[in-house]
């Protein structure tokens, strides 16, 4: 995945740099919002994170820029301010997300990869801890070893990876799985995490259960 | 001393009162007195005329035709003793009394004049009369004892005594009564300015305020607006500040992410990157805080437009930084969220949300539980806290929503969380309920919104 950040605060851009690198994430870094278009016609970008107070054109003009001539790449903007009118503003010029500085970066980082997925819907591979995902293929491995899932086992344990070391409620699981809107109880979310829990008992990875709301699958702790 | 308008008022008006009063109280004595005093003395002045019919001159000789029987009905007086002399030109008593005092003779003959004297030391009236008789000049002394004029003198001062002492007493409640009145409108103004929140600005108003206070009012105003400006002035450099800060905090927090990330397997410097993670933490939070200090001053909560919000949603939104905050404790953190929608400001409400239940979360010991709820009941909207902390003494309940007061020195904390949870409170026109926990340990605190 390529990002552009367009942050003029060097240190903050240089940190949030490193650690998107960490997760695999390319990133470009320019300090204004007038060479974005430039950087946008040399490179593919997927995501743009943009800060709103940038030097010139700051990061409001950017987007309306960007939608004016049609451009709809997904659009992160980073935000000193958490006045309602700066935010309403910006996602009213076209930006699809923001996040209040300072933030918490796997906050960052999950994010942005849902405002990529969101644009390109492409199978990848989900890997954490010893479980990987081949969202291709609809192959589940923990450790080398292949399990067998049903399709809505399958389905919420894609959306727990995807949305790992993140809270999820219920709701927002049957959302996930069940798109077209058939009816699914909160009660049968519970069966299929408990089922999925003991599939994946071996790969060093814990769905904690969040009382009276939800889940959150993250790698267990060494 | 400390000068006061009543006692000012009261002195100046009560005083004069008084000396009219007794002004009056003397001359009213004296024109009651005169008109009796000449009619007692007429009175007297009858028995002198009658004496003078009496004498009569006798080829160079004065003598009186008073049979013992017409002496007896000159003396004749049912309260006062009454003496005579008849004496010549050269003060020989003719007839009368002997020992009656020297006679203070009128100027011109044949006018009675009346005056105060003493005999056998007893008070007398004396009236004298001078005539001549032939060629014999006489003069005539009557005199009767002060009783029955004193009687009435005494009746006539105890009648006024009564009547000034009424009218005085009557004029001083008047005054007093009429003081108290006037002054109401600066007691009114008092009370108006007592019962005023200490952070309202708003000036005070005029209707209904006499002519002599406006002024007062509006030097009260032109102060009110000048630290109202003031005020506003420092919360948005309170603001600006807290906006300033978050870019580089932002940097240094990212960077030392990194760093542990980087070095997690090397002890030492992963211990010291957490802890420079905790302080900067620390500074994060410390920065909201401000920014929601300024943000929630009931002053600034006027301008801003008032939304439904749906309260179960945004509690959904702070799952996630609690759930992580509440692992590093291992304390069991758990949601009852029912469908709650209040009328109120956004991001105003995620703060009062986030403020309590960080609140919880840090006065709950390790392994501990906290509940996080929403519903309605018949009444109102609840959004409630509940821990299984140690619990907040019902002498502190007050006290905790006061800005920097900590109930504990073992927690960290800005001393700011719960005072900002009230001025939010306090802008949505919801009540905070403080109590026990559910088993009776630990604390509930809960926000009733009225629907």
């Amino acid at each position: 995945m390529h990002v552009l950040l367009v942050e003029d605060d060097s240190v903050l851009s240089d940190g949030i740099a490193r650690i998107l690198k960490s997760y695999g994430i390319v990133v470009d870094i320019i300090d204004n919002g007038n060479d974005v278009e430039s950087i946008l016609r040399r490179t593919e970008i997927d995501v743009i994170v943009l800060d709103i107070g940038l030097p010139g054109i700051d990061g409001f003009e950017v987007v309306r820029r960007l939608r004016a001539q049609g451009n709809d790449l997904p659009v992160l903007l980073l935000t000193a301010r958490d006045a309602i009118q700066d935010r309403v503003h910006g996602l009213e010029l076209g930006a699809d997300d923001y996040l209040i500085k300072p933030f918490a970066t796997p906050e960052l980082v999950a994010r942005i990869r849902a405002l990529a997925r969101r644009h390109h819907p492409k199978p990848v591979e989900l890997n954490i801890g010893g479980l990987s995902l081949d969202t291709f293929s609809r192959r589940a491995m923990v450790h080398d070893q292949s399990i067998e899932l049903s399709v809505r086992e399958w389905a919420v344990l894609e959306y727990l990876m995807q949305q790992a070391s993140r809270v999820v409620s219920k709701q927002q699981i049957i959302d996930a799985i069940l798109p077209w809107g058939e009816e699914v109880t909160l009660n049968a979310v519970e069966v299929y995490v408990s089922r999925v829990r003991l599939k994946i008992a071996a790969a060093g990875i814990v769905i904690r259960t969040i009382r009276g709301f939800g889940y959150m699958l993250e790698k267990l702790e060494p | 001393m400390i000068s006061s308008i009543r006692v000012n008022l009261l002195k100046w008006l009560i005083v004069p009162l008084l000396l009219i009063n007794f002004v009056g109280g003397g001359l009213t004595y004296w024109l009651a007195w005169a008109p009796a005093q000449i009619a007692f003395d007429q009175g007297l002045a009858d028995t002198v005329w009658a004496l003078m019919s009496r004498l009569s001159n006798n080829h160079g000789t004065i003598v009186i035709d008073l049979p013992p029987q017409a002496e007896q009905v000159l003396r004749v007086n049912h309260v006062d003793l009454v003496y005579f002399t008849v004496r010549d030109s050269e003060g020989k008593t003719i007839v009368g009394d002997n020992d009656f005092p020297s006679l203070q003779l009128p100027a011109s003959s044949d006018e009675p004049f009346a005056y105060d004297g003493s005999m056998h030391g007893e008070l007398i009236r004396i009236i004298t009369l001078k005539t001549k008789m032939g060629s014999e000049l006489i003069s005539i002394g009557v005199a009767e004892t002060d009783k029955k004029r004193a009687h009435i003198r005494a009746k006539i001062f105890f009648a006024l005594l009564i009547l000034e002492g009424l009218l005085t007493l009557i004029s001083i409640t008047i005054v007093w009564f009429a003081v108290t009145k006037g002054l109401l409108p600066l007691k009114k103004l008092k009370s108006n300015l007592d019962a005023r929140n200490y952070n309202d600005l708003s000036s005070v108003k005029q209707d209904h305020v006499p002519l002599e206070l406006r002024p007062v009012i509006n030097a009260i105003n032109g102060l009110l607006s000048k630290v109202q400006m003031d005020a506003s002035a420092r919360q948005n450099f309170l603001a600006n500040v807290a906006h300033q800060l978050r870019t580089p905090l932002a940097g240094l927090k990212t960077q030392i992410e990194w760093l542990t990330q980087k070095h997690e397997n090397d002890h030492d410097t992963s211990q010291s990157a957490k802890l420079m993670m905790t302080s900067t933490e620390r500074m994060i939070r410390q920065t909201n805080q401000l920014l929601v200090l300024a943000r929630a001053e009931p002053g600034q909560f006027a301008c801003i437009d008032l939304e439904t919000v749906e309260l179960n949603k945004l509690i959904e939104e702070s799952v996630q930084h609690f759930v992580e905050m509440a692992r590093k404790k291992e304390i069991d953190l758990g949601f009852d969220l029912k469908s709650v929608s209040v009328l109120g400001d956004r991001f105003l409400l995620r703060d009062m949300i986030d403020n309590l239940i960080d609140n919880a979360l840090r006065y709950t010991p390790r392994h501990g539980l906290v509940t996080v709820s929403c519903f309605n009941n018949s009444d109102h909207s609840v959004f409630s806290v509940e821990d299984s902390g140690p619990g907040i003494p019902a002498s502190e309940r007050d006290k905790i929503f006061n800005r920097f007061y900590r109930l504990s020195d073992q927690v960290a904390g800005s001393g700011l969380g719960l005072s900002i949870v009230r001025d939010i409170a306090k802008d949505h026109h919801a009540e905070i309920i403080l109590t026990s926990g559910p088993n009776g340990t630990g604390a509930s605190i809960s926000v009733q919104f009225n629907q």
